[in-house]
Formats: C-alpha cells, sequence, structure tokens
C-alpha cells in the first residue's frame, strides 16, 4: 500500500510540481515581478474515524503554508473562481475545531502578527473542492485590479489602524460590565437561596458569607497552617540533649564538610581542566 | 558565527546525573586510582559544567580516619576554607619550578661557573682608555662626564655565587631568572673607588669584557646587557641557554665589590661621593655651601656590598618554613597581576621576601604559619602601616654611630633598613608606588574580610592593568620633555644623584605636584615604571628618552568631581600669595555670597562630563606652568568613548543632564496623577518602568514639537498620523509609567472583568487629566498616552491583585492553589519587578554617577554588534551595575570609559554555564543567603536559562535573562568582547592618542548568510549610528516651540515593525540581527538544524516546499521564494537583499 502510494506520487513528479501524497501543490506568488514561488499544499479535509470536526466534510479544503502577506479576503478572491466561498479561516496551526465564533474584541485582543499560516475554506458546494485541487496556478495575491498593501504602506495603515476610538471603547466597556453584574447578581441570589439548605443526602454547604466563616480552602491557607503546626513542635523539640542526638549532629557536621570536600574537588577538577590556575 | 554549542554541551551534560566516585581516605591505593580513572571517563573537562554532587549515605557518615580529621582541622585553621586550601595548592603547583627543570638549570648554572673563571684576564690600562676593548662590545653605560681617574684590568672574579630567590626556592614561574654575585678581585679596585662613579665605570668595562668572552661561547644562546632593578648606573649581563631551554631560565651576573672594601660610614644618606666639580664641570660655589647628598648613589653602591648577606639572612629565615616560602611565591604572583613588581622602582620580589622576614622577626608571623596566613597578614600590614612617615629597619643594634631613621625620611621617600641599619632597600621606590601597593593592599584585605566572593579568583588571578584599573590615564610623551622640566624644577642635585636618569629624578616632584593640584578630586595618582631595558652586546645602552612613555593613572573621588571650583585661602591671609604661586594666572580673587574675599581657580565645565574632565585641565595647567611641559606632550585619556553616547549634534554633554530633565518631568506628571481628583479609587503608587527613568536610555529623549504639515492629523481622535510621501518621522518612545489604584472590595474578581474596569480606569484618567491639567491624552484599553511638555508617557493603571487573580486555579476538588502563567509572569513582571528595577537603579545613579554612562556605553556596544535583541534592557543594565556593587578586585568605576572596559572583561571571562551572576542591589542579601543561592543554582541549572542573573527581589528566576539570549548569542557576545577588549586597551594604552575609536563599535558582517539593507528614509533613528552620517532626512519636527494639541506619532519605527514580520514569518528558519540605533543593515543567519532535508509533517511546511532527494520526499525551505518575500513585506523599506553564501543550498 505505501510502496504504491510512493510509486505513484514519483509518477506524478514528473510532469507536477512534487508533494506530498494526499496534498496537491499550488504555486503562489506575490505578483507578477516575483520570480520563485511559494507553494500551497491543499486537500479535501478529511478526518480519522471517530474522531470530531466542526469543518463540514467534502465541503471544506484544508491549505496548508499560506504566506504571510495572504490575507483571508486575498485568498477567498483566489479561490472564488472555483465556487462561491462560504467561509474561511486563517489559523496558525491545523485545528480540528472551528474557533469560536463569538466576536472577539478589538480592545482587549489585539491580531497578532502573522506568519506562515492553515487555512480551512468552506465552500457553498462541494464542487468548490475538487475545482480547488485542479488549480494549476500560479496564484498572484497582489494584482493591478486589487492591489495588497505591504512594507510602508501597510504599517501606516495599521498605525492609522491601532488610534484607539474612545468612545468606542466605552460603549463596549459597559455593556460587559453590565451583562457581568447582572451574572454576579444572580450567582449571589442563587447562592443565597442555598444557604442553609440540605441538599438530597442531606449535607449543608459551608460558605464564607456565613454567620461563621470559615477558612477559605485555598493552598496558601492549608500551608500558613501547617507551617504553624511545624513551628510549634520545633519550639517543643530539645537539641543536643541526649548523647545521641550530640553524636549525630557532630556526624552531620563532618558529612557536611565532606560533601563541601568534594563540592570543591569537583570545581578545582573543572578549573584545572580549563587551564584556570595559570596566573599570567 | 562560530555555532560553538554551548547549548548542546548543556543539555548534554544534564541528561543523566553521574554519581560522583568520592575519593576519600582509607581505600587504599588501588581504589583510588580506579575511582580517578572512573571519573575522567564520567566527566571528560571539555563539558566543563558543575553538578550537584552526590554521596551515597554509607560514604557520608562513615568513622572518620584520623588523617582525614587532621586535614581537615588544618584546613579550618589555616586557610579560609577548603575550597581556598585546594586552589593556592593547584597555584603554587602551577608558578612553582618543578624538581627536574631545577635539575637542568642547576646543570647550566656550573658550565656558567665554569666559562666566567675562565676569562682571561687584561693589562691594566687608565679608565679613559678604553681602546683596549674588542670591536664587537660597547660599554653597557652612559659615560657622562666622560674623564674620570682611575686604572682598570680585567681579572677573574675572586668568587662566583648564586643569590636571590632561586636558592630559596621562592623563585616563579614564568620569567625564572637566576642572580649570580661575580666578587671582583681587590686588585681591580682603588681607594676612593666609591667617588664619581669610578667604580660604577670598573663595574661596566668587567661586565664588558665578559661579555664579548662569553658571546664567543657556544653554550649560550642569547648574551645581553640589563640594568639591576632598572638603576642606569648598574649594568648586568643576561645569560640564556641555546637551544629549547632558551626561555627556561635568565642568569643575571651582577658583579660586585669584595666585601670590606668600602667604608660604610663613607655611604650615608647624608654623604656626598658625586663631586658637582666633576660631574657639572664647574666648581663649586665659592660660598662654601656643602656639596649635596647623593643617597640613591650611595644605596646602589651598599646594595652591591650586601648581595650576600641578605641571601643568608633570607635562607637563616625562610629556609625550613614552607609556609613561609608559599606565601612569598602567592605575595609575587599578587604584585605581578597589580603591574608593581615590574620596572624601575618596582617592589620587587626580594623586597617583599624582607618584608615577610621582618613580620617574623617582629614575631607578626609565625614560622608554621600557611602560606595563605602569610599573605594575609603582610597585606595586613602593608595596609596599615605607611612607610613613607613610619620606615621600619630589620637592625636590632643600637649603635650610635648608626644614622637616624629621620636622616632616611629626609634622602627617600619609603623607608626600610635591612640589617646593617645602613641600607634602604625600598630606595628606588616612589611615594606613589607605595600609596598604590597600600591601596591594593587594603582594597585585598577587604575582599579577604568580605567572604562572599571568590577572593581567591579576584586576588591572585585576576590582572589589573593600569587602563582597566584606573579611571582617566595620561600619558607623557616624548620623555625628553622631562630633562626640560628637570631644569624648570630644579632637580640639579638630583639629577647629580641619579647619574643623569632624568625620567627617575622627575618623577618624585612631577606626582607630588600633580597630587596637590588634584587634591579632593582624587583618590589615587599612579605612573607607570619605565621598563628595565634588555639590549644587544654590541649596542650602545638605551637613552633615557627611549624608555618609552610615562603614563600616569588617576583614581577619581566621585564627590570631588561635581565642584566647578578650587576655594584658597582669604585674599589676605599669608597662604594666599603661596596659593597664587601655585595656580598661576588661573587665580582669581573672588567674592562669595557669605561675603568672604578669597583667591579662587574656577574651570570651565557645565555639564557631567567635563566635570569629569576637569582633572585634563589641571593636569595641562599645572604641567605647562610647573614643569614646563606644553599641551601637546600630554595626552589625556578619558573621555575618547564619551562621543558614543552624545546626542545629535550635542558635544558638550554625555546625556545625563537630558535624562535628568526627562526625570523631572515625570515627577511633575506623578505628581499630578497623585493630586488627581474625581478617580473612583485613589492613585496608591504611581512608578517608572522605563530605561530613560533609571538613566540608562542609551540616547535621551528629546522634548518633540512636531511640524503639522509632515503629518496626515487626524482631527477626530487628535492625533498625529505619518505620511507615506514623507520620510519616516522622529522615533517617539512613550515611557511606560505604572499607576497602582488602591484595593477595594469593588474590583471583580474574574480576569476579563478585571481588564474592563482598567480599560474604564485609563478613559477616566485621560478624561481627568485633560480637563484639570489640560494634558493632551489618548487612551486605550491596556494604556493612556499623556503628553507633557513634549515628553510622551505611557501610564498604565493597575490592579495589584490581577497577577494573583490570573494564578488562581481551582482543582477539582474544590482546593484553590495558585500557579504560575505566563500571563501572570508577564504581568507580576511588567507592574511589579520593572518599576522596582527601575527605582533601585535610579538609587545606584544618585550613588555613583558614572553608572549612567557606563551602562550606556555597554548597551550601545552589544546593541551596534547588531545583539541588542538578544538582551533584554534589564538584564544588560544589571550587568552594568554588577560593575558598581561587586567591583573587586577594583573600585567602582568613576568614569564610563574604565567601567565599559571592566564590562567587556567581566562578559568575556565570566563563566555563565556554573555560576549566577549575583547582583546584590541594596546590599540585601547575606552572605549565607548567597552561599545558598549558588547551591540552588547547581542543583536547578538544567531548567535555568544560559545567564543568569540574581538580585535580592528576584532569587530564583531570572526574570530578565528567561526569554533570552540563547547560549550561542550569549556565545557570540563572549567572543566579540574577548576580541574588543584587547583592540579597545591597546588604542587607548597608544600615546599618540587613541586613533578610531569607534572600531570596536563596528560589527562584522562577515558572518551573516543573508544582508538585507535598509533605506535610511525610512529609518527614524538614523542620525543616531555609530558612523553618523552626514546628512539625513528631517523627521518633522520644528526647532522652536510651539502650540500642538495633537499627539506625535509614537513608537512608529518601520524596522523594528519589520523585524517582528520577519521574525513572525521565518523565526524557525533563520535569525535575525539589526542595530535599533540607526542600523542599516539587518544580518540574517540560516538556522542550520531547520535546513536538515525533514519528512513531510503538516504542522511544519510553514516556508518550505516538498522535494526529491534521493527517491524521498522531503521539506527544504523554499529559499529563493524567503528572499524574495524579504524584500516584499519590506516593501519601501527594503533597498537590497544580498545573498552572501551559499551554505543554503542544500
Amino acid at each position: 500500500m505505501v510502496a504504491r502510494r510512493r510509486k505513484r506520487a514519483a509518477r506524478d513528479s514528473e510532469n507536477r510540481i512534487p508533494s506530498p501524497s494526499g496534498y496537491t501543490a499550488i504555486p503562489i506568488k506575490f505578483s507578477e515581478k516575483q520570480q520563485a514561488s511559494h507553494y500551497l499544499y491543499v486537500r479535501a479535509h478529511s478526518v480519522r474515524e471517530g474522531t470530531k470536526s466542526t469543518w463540514p466534510r467534502k465541503r471544506t479544503l484544508f491549505v496548508l503554508n499560506v504566506p504571510p502577506y495572504c490575507t483571508e479576503e486575498c485568498l477567498s478572491c483566489l479561490l472564488s473562481s472555483c465556487g462561491p466561498v462560504q467561509s474561511m479561516e486563517l489559523q496558525d496551526k491545523p485545528d480540528l475545531a472551528e474557533s469560536l465564533k463569538e466576536p472577539r474584541s478589538k480592545f482587549f485582543h489585539p491580531k497578532p502578527v502573522p506568519g506562515f499560516q492553515v487555512a480551512y475554506v468552506v465552500f457553498q458546494k462541494p464542487g468548490g473542492v475538487s475545482a480547488a485541487l485542479a488549480l494549476k496556478g500560479p496564484l498572484l495575491v497582489s494584482t493591478e485590479s486589487h492591489p495588497v498593501k505591504t512594507g510602508i504602506q501597510k504599517w501606516i495603515r495599521d498605525y492609522a489602524d491601532s488610534v484607539p476610538d474612545p468612545e468606542a471603547l466605552r460603549v463596549e466597556v459597559d455593556t460587559f460590565m453590565e451583562a457581568y453584574d447582572q451574572k454576579i447578581a444572580e450567582e449571589e441570589t442563587k447562592a443565597k437561596e442555598e444557604e442553609g439548605v440540605p441538599d438530597e443526602e442531606g449535607w449543608v454547604k459551608v460558605t464564607r458569607r456565613g454567620r461563621r466563616p470559615v477558612l477559605p480552602r485555598t493552598e496558601a491557607a492549608s500551608l500558613r497552617v501547617l507551617e504553624r503546626e511545624r513551628r510549634k513542635r520545633a519550639r517543643k523539640e530539645l537539641l543536643n540533649f541526649y548523647a545521641w542526638q550530640h553524636r549525630e549532629s557532630k556526624m552531620e557536621h563532618l558529612a557536611q564538610l565532606r560533601k563541601k570536600f568534594e563540592e570543591d574537588k569537583q570545581r578545582i577538577e573543572l578549573l584545572r581542566a580549563q587551564r584556570k590556575f595559570r596566573p599570567y | 558565527m562560530d555555532p560553538a554549542p554551548a547549548g548542546k554541551q548543556l543539555r548534554g551534560a544534564t541528561g543523566g546525573p553521574e554519581v560522583m566516585e568520592p575519593t576519600l581516605e582509607g581505600k587504599g591505593k588501588e581504589g583510588k586510582k580506579a575511582s580517578s580513572r572512573k571519573r575522567t571517563l564520567a566527566e571528560p573537562p571539555v563539558k566543563g559544567l558543575l553538578q550537584p554532587v552526590k554521596l551515597s549515605r554509607a560514604e557520608l557518615y562513615k568513622e572518620p580516619t584520623n588523617e582525614e580529621l587532621n586535614r581537615l582541622r588544618e584546613t579550618e585553621i589555616l586557610f579560609h576554607s577548603s575550597l581556598l586550601r585546594l586552589q593556592v595548592e593547584e597555584l603554587l603547583k602551577e608558578v612553582r619550578l618543578s624538581e627536574k627543570k631545577k635539575d637542568r638549570i642547576d646543570a647550566f648554572l656550573r658550565e656558567v661557573n665554569q666559562r666566567v673563571m675562565r676569562v682571561p684576564s687584561v693589562p691594566e690600562t687608565e679608565l679613559t682608555d678604553q681602546s683596549w676593548l674588542p670591536a664587537g662590545v660597547r660599554v653597557p653605560l652612559h659615560q657622562l662626564p666622560y674623564a674620570v681617574k682611575g686604572c682598570f684590568r680585567f681579572l677573574p672574579p675572586a668568587q662566583v655565587v648564586v643569590v636571590g630567590s632561586y636558592l630559596l626556592g621562592t623563585c616563579i614561574r614564568p620569567d625564572v631568572n637566576v642572580d649570580v654575585a661575580l666578587t671582583m678581585p681587590r686588585e681591580i679596585l682603588q681607594d676612593k673607588d666609591g667617588l664619581n662613579q669610578r667604580y660604577f665605570r670598573k663595574r661596566a668595562l668587567y661586565l664588558a669584557h665578559l661579555a664579548h668572552h662569553l658571546a664567543q661561547d657556544p653554550l649560550f644562546g642569547s648574551v645581553r646587557f640589563s640594568y639591576t632593578n632598572g638603576c642606569h648606573l648598574k649594568p648586568s649581563l643576561l645569560l640564556r641557554p641555546r637551544g629549547k631551554d632558551e626561555h627556561l631560565v635568565t642568569v643575571r651576573l651582577h658583579p660586585c665589590p669584595p666585601p670590606d672594601f668600602f667604608r660604610p660610614c663613607r655611604l650615608l644618606p647624608t654623604k656626598n661621593n658625586v663631586r658637582s666639580a666633576w660631574y657639572r664641570g664647574q666648581s663649586p660655589a665659592g660660598d662654601g655651601s656643602p656639596e649635596p647628598p647623593t643617597p640613591h648613589y650611595n644605596t646602589w653602591v651598599l646594595q652591591d656590598t650586601a648581595l650576600e648577606s641578605h641571601l643568608q639572612l633570607l635562607s637563616t629565615m625562610l629556609g625550613s618554613a614552607q609556609g613561609l616560602k608559599d606565601g612569598v611565591a602567592l605575595l609575587k604572583v599578587w604584585l605581578r597581576q597589580r603591574e608593581l613588581d615590574k620596572g624601575q622602582g618596582g617592589l620587587t620580589g626580594f623586597v617583599v621576601s624582607m618584608l615577610v622576614v621582618f613580620l617574623v622577626s617582629t614575631r607578626k608571623i609565625h614560622t608554621t604559619m600557611s602560606g595563605y596566613q602569610v599573605l594575609r597578614s603582610v597585606l595586613q600590614f602593608l595596609a596599615t602601616t605607611d612607610l613613607t612617615v613610619n620606615g621600619i629597619s630589620l637592625c636590632l643594634s643600637s649603635d650610635p654611630s648608626l644614622p637616624a631613621l629621620a636622616d632616611f625620611h629626609q634622602a627617600f621617600s619609603v623607608v626600610f633598613l635591612d640589617s646593617s641599619g645602613r641600607l634602604n632597600l625600598c630606595a628606588d621606590i616612589t611615594a606613589s608606588t607605595y600609596h598604590q601597593v597600600q591601596h591594593e593592599a587594603r582594597l585585598s584585605m577587604m575582599l579577604l574580610d568580605s567572604k562572599a566572593d571568590d577572593g581567591f579568583q579576584l586576588l591572585l588571578m585576576t590582572p589589573k592593568p593600569m587602563i582597566r584599573a584606573f579611571d582617566h590615564v595620561l600619558h607623557l610623551r616624548p620623555l625628553s620633555r622631562l630633562q626640560a622640566a628637570c631644569h624648570r624644577l630644579k632637580l640639579w642635585p638630583e639629577l647629580q644623584d641619579n647619574g643623569g636618569d632624568y625620567v627617575s629624578a622627575a618623577l618624585g616632584p612631577l606626582t607630588t605636584l600633580l597630587e596637590q593640584g588634584l587634591g579632593t578630586r582624587m583618590h589615587l595618582l599612579a605612573h607607570s615604571r619605565p621598563p628595565v631595558p634588555e639590549w644587544d652586546i654590541s649596542q650602545d645602552p638605551p637613552k633615557h628618552k627611549d624608555s618609552g612613555t610615562l603614563t600616569l593613572g588617576l583614581l577619581l573621588r566621585p564627590e570631588g568631581l561635581t565642584s566647578i571650583l578650587e576655594l584658597g585661602p582669604e585674599a589676605d591671609q599669608p597662604e594666599a600669595a603661596e596659593f597664587r604661586q601655585f595656580w598661576g594666572s588661573r587665580s582669581e580673587l573672588r567674592r562669595f555670597q557669605d561675603g568672604a574675599i578669597r583667591e579662587a581657580v574656577v574651570w570651565e565645565a557645565a555639564s557631567m562630563s567635563q566635570k569629569r574632565l576637569i582633572p585634563h585641565q589641571v593636569v595641562t595647567h599645572l604641567l605647562a606652568l610647573h614643569a614646563d611641559i606644553p599641551e601637546t606632550c600630554i595626552h589625556y585619556v578619558g573621555g575618547p568613548l564619551d562621543a558614543l553616547i552624545q546626542g545629535l549634534k550635542e558635544t558638550s554633554s554625555t546625556g545625563e543632564e537630558a535624562l535628568a530633565v526627562a526625570v523631572r518631568c515625570y515627577d511633575d506628571l506623578s505628581r499630578l496623577l497623585w493630586g488627581l481628583e474625581g478617580l473612583p479609587l485613589t492613585v496608591s503608587a504611581v512608578q517608572g518602568a522605563h530605561p530613560v527613568l533609571r538613566y540608562t536610555e542609551v540616547f535621551p529623549p528629546t522634548p518633540v514639537r512636531p511640524a503639522s504639515s509632515f503629518y496626515e492629523p487626524l482631527r477626530e481622535r487628535s492625533s498625529l498620523l505619518p505620511r507615506p510621501d514623507k520620510p519616516c518621522p522622529a522615533y517617539v518612545e512613550p515611557m511606560p509609567v505604572v499607576c497602582h489604584l488602591e484595593g477595594s472590595g469593588q474590583w471583580p474578581q474574574d480576569a476579563e472583568a478585571v481588564r474592563r474596569v482598567r480599560a474604564a480606569f485609563q478613559l477616566r484618567l485621560a478624561e481627568l487629566l485633560r480637563q484639570q491639567h489640560g494634558l493632551q491624552c489618548r487612551a486605550t484599553a491596556t494604556h493612556t498616552d499623556v503628553l507633557k511638555d513634549g515628553f510622551v508617557f505611557r501610564v498604565r493603571v493597575a490592579y495589584h491583585r490581577e497577577p494573583q487573580i490570573l494564578r488562581e486555579v481551582q482543582s477539582p476538588e474544590g482546593l484553590n492553589s495558585l500557579r504560575d502563567t505566563p500571563a501572570s509572569l508577564c504581568l507580576e513582571r511588567d507592574t511589579r519587578q520593572l518599576p522596582l528595577l527601575t527605582s533601585v537603579l535610579h538609587g545606584l545613579q544618585q550613588q555613583h554617577p558614572a553608572f549612567s554612562g557606563v551602562a550606556r556605553l555597554a548597551k550601545r556596544w552589544v546593541r551596534a554588534q547588531l545583539l541588542g535583541e538578544g538582551f533584554t534592557d534589564e538584564s544588560l543594565d544589571l550587568v552594568a551595575a554588577a560593575l558598581f556593587l561587586h567591583p573587586e578586585p577594583f573600585t567602582p568605576p568613576s568614569s564610563p570609559q574604565v567601567g565599559f572596559l571592566r564590562f567587556l572583561f567581566l562578559v568575556s571571562t565570566f563563566d555563565w554555564k556554573n555560576n549566577p551572576l549575583i547582583v546584590n542591589l541594596n546590599n540585601e542579601l547575606t552572605v549565607e543567603e548567597q552561599v545558598e543561592i549558588r547551591s540552588s543554582f547547581l542543583a536547578a541549572r538544567a531548567q535555568l536559562p544560559i545567564m543568569v542573573i540574581v538580585t535580592p527581589q528576584d532569587r530564583k528566576n531570572s526574570v530578565w535573562t528567561q526569554d533570552g539570549p540563547s547560549a550561542q548569542i550569549l556565545q557570540q557576545l563572549v567572543v566579540l568582547a574577548a576580541e574588543a577588549l584587547p583592540v579597545l586597551e591597546k588604542q587607548l594604552m597608544d600615546p599618540r592618542g587613541p586613533g578610531d575609536i569607534r572600531t570596536v563599535f563596528r560589527p562584522p558582517l562577515d558572518i551573516y548568510d543573508v544582508l538585507i539593507f535598509l533605506s535610511p528614509r525610512h529609518i527614524p533613528r538614523h542620525r543616531q549610528a555609530v558612523d553618523s552620517p552626514a546628512a539625513s532626512f528631517c523627521r518633522g519636527l520644528r526647532s522652536e516651540p510651539g502650540p500642538s494639541s495633537l499627539m506625535p506619532v509614537l513608537g512608529y519605527d518601520p524596522p523594528q515593525l519589520y523585524l517582528t514580520q520577519l521574525r513572525e514569518a521565518f523565526g524557525d528558519l533563520a535569525l535575525f540581527f539589526y542595530d535599533q540605533h540607526g542600523g542599516e543593515v539587518i544580518g540574517v543567519l540560516w538556522k542550520p538544524t531547520s535546513f536538515q532535508p525533514q519528512p513531510f509533517k503538516a504542522s511544519g511546511t510553514k516556508g518550505r516546499m516538498v522535494m526529491f532527494q534521493g527517491g524521498e520526499l522531503v521539506m527544504v525551505p523554499n529559499v529563493e521564494a524567503i528572499l524574495e518575500d524579504f524584500a516584499v513585506l519590506g516593501e519601501g523599506l527594503v533597498q537590497t537583499v544580498e545573498a552572501r553564501s551559499e551554505r543554503w543550498t542544500v
């Protein structure tokens, strides 16, 4: 099976651009002027049995190695020749699940600087995928009709975009906080209702808000308790009281010295190896 | 770049911990041998990494043997620690002569003895008739005046004995010298030979004849002349064996008079033995004034008579005590590392041995002491005893005929008499040399007492060359100028005494003059000692002026440097005339605010850097006035490196003042924030978090005054935007300021909600600042930019519990625990640790005014080498701070120049792999804590970054080096520093001037695979480049202030934006290097590992292509396309992309 696949790949390579098995390579360039091109490796999106994927089967095209200057609009524009594109997403690395559709705030989650990305392109019809697999290329990212800004132009545009609009920010904060306050209030009323009410097995939940507050259940608090206990015990202990304690502490001192001696010897060995004892 | 795989070693070494084979006593010889062999197998020295020691329980707790207990006790009593003991033993092994070599030297000495005895004698002639001398040899003495009475004939020596350290076993490698004394037969000498250099003439002729005969002998590889201890009247003959032993040993022949030939009473320091009539060719003044005494001349004669008795004394005292000999050897190493034993008038090993003898005789040293204890006692003695005031004597007899110590103090600057009570052993040592020794001894004692650092390394293994030890250095050249100086200073008696050696004669008075003039500005003035020349026997001895350059080193006192005034006495005091005479025309009468009218000298200096250079003015003025040495002969090396941290078109200041202006503006802003009314919560703290606010920004910010025509205005958000058709506008970096708000129950307990509340605060802050103080503000979700007096501050509101909220994790059982997350660590660093560090370093700058200059020069250099982005700002600042907080064995630098040299030295010599760099800010770490830190460092080495910097605030994690540098980058920095240091030191020590000081700041570009050249039009900081361009573009700034209500363009630096994109896209294929201070080129280095063909993987296709190689489908980087991407991504900024190496062709 593997051998046959490899053979087929070898046969393909004679008239096609080499591509890994299962993938098709489509050359892509920034514009006419460039000599060499990158290669998009595309295939129909498929998953192993049993794994879940939110991307629709048959209609999704999986694209590897999308160059950094190629934006979502660009890519959908390039692939629209194969059929209408329903949606598409550029990601940092392959991810089976569709990212959360909740719109992320542009104030609190600024877009990261893109590198090479992968894309999931969902066509409206399955035919789009097969048409895309047959694309010959080379695709051009920036054309005269759809110029793509890079370099100075792009940075100036980005800077202009980054100048914030305080009003929009205020509105967003206010709506978020309103929702948050509401959520907290709901939780509080729920907690108040449940307080002192035993559950079906008869347990009562003790909270900090009760009449007699208890220790919070945090690691720091439990560590504090343990430390206090330890100190209490240490205060009571007698040191060098019995003969055996005395003997042992002496032995412990000797062991420390021995250990130190060994460490020092190792250090010296190292320095000698580095010729560090030549004064000049 | 040499990809020295320090990181690989690191990983390799920490792979599997090996159990150390213990080698303790009582195991029998066999076992020992086997285990040592095993150890060398287990850890080959190339690895060079320390590992935590693991001993089995049985080994640790077995019964101790007597021998072991003895050794442990001895270590405890005689040495500081067992490590020190081992180190000292290793060092002594390294410097001591081996038995085998001693045998070879002994054989050579026997040969020398025989050959010297066989030299034929010559008939008697007049001293002035030297025609009998054969053609191939010249008399090794300047015979001035030539005419002298007396006769000379050569006879073989009456006695040949070895004297000096060789016999005592205290001579140290390298440069082993064996001193041999040749006793001239009595027949050669006549009465009154002690007069008028007759004895020295004969001595020189004796050697000349000897040299001629020995030079023909095939036994000797070289026969040359030199001076004994650099004394120009006393030549000696150097013999070296032929063949492979040539560098093994130098035998020095010193002729000496027969015992009891000279009457000691004629050679007392008060006596004259060089008659003015003979020396100056004029009869003594008729007024009957006595002849001037010639103490140095007398001493030199006496030295020759006492060679043997000194040897006897030394061998009886040191002979049987190994500890004392070790101590002398250690002292010699100590002196040599400080360049104190070299040249004429140095503290030689002989003087030190005699000092040990003195301390033994006064019972300060006991013969059973160890070498380390002897070293310590001698240093203690030197540190506390000023021999220039209180001389010491080995002489025990109370003979009234002996001269008093006071007589010696009158004649010599340093007094240490030998056992005869007539000879001063320190006759040639100048007062400033001795003060330098004292200074060094004091520093060393402090170091030994501090217990914290590796004293051995700093004390005995670290060289202290002049240029690195002194803040400023000045060269006097040519030396012939000193002849005129001698005449100006009226030093004829001294010249007569020194036999015409004007350098030695002028040295003492010159240093005294400068010490007096520099006064409170200076801690210590040291001078280089003229090197002892060595010349061929067929040549005339070198002239005094040929002994190179006189170099003076100044150790400045920072608190004295701030004053531009030299306050003299009140005008009507008698001292006023003296003051006027000393300062000459610079002294003026001035009326002061308290009504006093005083003589005073005022120097011109406006800025810190100019004040640092006042000593230059003082030295130039005084030398011209009193010693007739013009300015052209003085090459003052104090500020050539200042040019690199001077701002644009700025020559008078190194930026400390400009930084202070920015800090003052920040102080004003923080007061405004404190007093802001209408915030729901009050401000609890305002802290700066930018290099400017700790004085370490390389180029201080200037107030921005944008010219509106240059920008695209965005009025509705009151901001300016850059325009594509104009050159890139000036770079304005907002300075972060953290504004802590008080805690309150009203803060939400959810991370996302806290961010929203903070954003609301940012908006409110902007609004209030605009309303109440009319400041231009711009709020975003994370910060508020405030424009104040042309400086832009980025105020970030912080809530002190936010990092904790980010850390909270709830376990399934409902237990809340705290775990560090990247977000919490980042927030902690930005809002807590960075402001803390900034304020601590701000404090350091107040203590050490040179800190700013050093840190900025260091940073400038690292960035100029294109490595700046591998290191955080803070890590470099901390390395610079370490130079001030842990200067041992030096003192804290007081000038940027010396600080920068020590930065290079520290970076290139520090063992980053095995040691954390502990920067004890505010002295908060105790000695025990430092020990603790070191041991926990060893245990956790594998988890820590390659460069570890520990501060009291950051004891475990080394926050500032977490994200870099990588092992390779650090290694590259170490290599570059090691190369730059000698080049720069050589430039600065060059008496003809340092030449092009920017040489070491230019990066090597031939190591990069690809160079991307950028267009200066879009480099906003183009003018800051190391080689500042003659012309650059207008950056849209107005020269005079005007009203501007719009926020300037902030943080817009196209090269940085370009680099971010490049790193994001190609970060796993290549490294990018750039100098943010106006660099015109980006260096690209392909990563060799990512160029290995790899099998196809869906997650690893970034920028690669699939191809066939050997029948396999593999992925390789698509280099041609990537090179074109470089140009595409930086369109407008990139000029050309130049692929320089073919290494990437796969």
